[in-house]
């Protein structure tokens, strides 16, 4: 083979770009070039023999029906009710144990509900303040009490002394002395009385109002985290 | 209804689980599928093994299919790279080397196994006889080019796109391919 452009004129040949020039200059070639024509003629006939290739039959196979019927049939298109609410158990358990690792509380108050996380160091924090309430309750009302008795006894001595000085006197007079002494007793020991209350009932108003500084400080850390 | 548009609707029908439309869409393509692995593979056994090998890979990404290309064209994709890796694996069992181009190649060996192998004699004519027996004389990489230029109709920037090569690439094959063959050809004459 000697012609220079053979190889490069057969290649484009089967090229389906082949432009409308550079056929045409191809077919100038062929009617000059003996060679190339002879060449082009024999690929040409090798391509044609390898076209009369004869189809032949599929032999007989089941086109994988048996594995499409099998696995359609072990995914049943997802419907129901059942199906459709099954995983509602799982999750319902998921999330009762999320709130427990989660140690998580709902506090409901006027304006609305509140939910914490974690918080057992606030937990512990709230316990022990309100024991040391607790603490104080009891020793307030039994120095109450205490003083209560002391001022009583001191009253009554008092009575007594007064009541033995006044009897000398006049009988009736006496008694009379007595029961003024004893009203004025009672009403002093009401008032007393009163006093007291109203000291516990101060006390009271400051450890709620130390509890709420308490809670707000909680809330505002947990928010703040 | 178009080809494309039967396709398309054998398709939808087979991914909702009708059995039916799927032995359908098989049967529209199967032919072309065997035959194509009859020329690559050179017999009737491995030809059934890559015809059942490129269906069930067609069935198992039949879902991904998204109509972007014609059916046809992603099946025989997936037909020719089914074929390289058949003839790769057939290399493996067999023991034998790649070629130069790294290739396998189970026509390579044709003359061997048809001693072995009593099925080749299955083939229905003496002219695919002789088609197959001229294409084993082929390296795999060229008869892959003809099958798909002269065969499947393909062009060569098609074939590239296919084959990840260049255009020039699967043009130069493709010629050499047509120079081998028309050189056994007359071999053959000479010799009777």
């Amino acid at each position: 083979m000697s012609c220079p452009k053979t190889v490069y004129l057969l290649q484009e040949y089967f090229s389906d770009s082949l432009s409308a020039q550079a056929g045409a200059e191809f077919d100038k070639h062929l009617a000059l070039c003996g060679e190339c024509r002879a060449e082009l003629d024999t690929l040409l006939l090798t391509r044609q023999e390898l076209l009369s290739w004869q189809e032949q039959r599929v032999p007989h196979w089941d086109r994988g029906r048996e594995l499409f019927k099998r696995e359609h049939a072990a995914e049943p298109p997802a419907t129901g009710w059942f199906t459709r609410w099954q995983w509602a158990p799982t999750a319902a358990s998921f999330t009762m144990l999320c709130l427990l690792l989660l140690n998580t509380s709902v506090s409901v108050s006027g304006s609305g509900f509140e939910i914490a996380f974690g918080g057992s160091a606030e937990r512990a924090e709230i316990d022990r303040s309100l024991a040391t309430f607790e603490a104080q309750q009891l020793a307030e009302i039994e120095s109450l009490i205490r003083r209560f008795e002391a001022r009583q006894d001191s009253n009554n001595v008092q009575l007594l002394q007064a009541v033995m000085e006044q009897t000398q006197q006049s009988t009736a007079e006496s008694l009379d002395r007595i029961y003024a002494y004893f009203e004025e007793q009672r009403l002093r020991d009401l008032q007393d009385m009163q006093f007291g209350y109203q000291q516990l009932a101060d006390s009271d108003y400051a450890t709620l109002r130390s509890l709420q500084e308490l809670a707000q400080f909680v809330s505002y850390r947990e928010s703040a985290r | 209804m178009s080809v494309i548009d039967e396709d398309e609707a054998l398709i939808a029908a087979a991914l909702a689980g009708s059995p039916h439309a799927w032995e359908k869409l098989v049967k529209r393509y199967e032919s072309r599928v065997f035959n194509q692995g009859l020329r690559l593979m050179g017999n009737p056994s491995d030809a059934m093994d890559l015809l059942q090998e490129v269906f069930l890979g067609v069935y198992r990404n039949l879902h991904r299919f998204r109509g972007d290309a014609k059916f046809s064209s992603w099946l025989f994709r997936i037909a020719h790279n089914k074929a390289i890796d058949l003839s790769r694996r057939k290399r493996l069992l067999a023991g034998t080397p790649p070629n130069a181009e790294g290739e396998a190649d189970p026509l390579e060996s044709l003359s061997a196994d048809r001693q072995q192998e009593p099925e080749i004699s299955l083939m229905h004519s003496e002219l695919n006889q002789r088609i197959v027996e001229r294409l084993s004389q082929l390296p795999l990489a060229q008869r892959l080019v003809v099958e798909l230029k002269v065969f499947q109709s393909m062009t060569f920037e098609e074939i590239a796109d296919l084959q990840d090569i260049s255009e020039n690439t699967a043009k130069t094959r493709f010629y050499a391919a047509l120079k081998k063959l028309k050189q056994t050809t007359e071999d053959e004459h000479v010799l009777s």
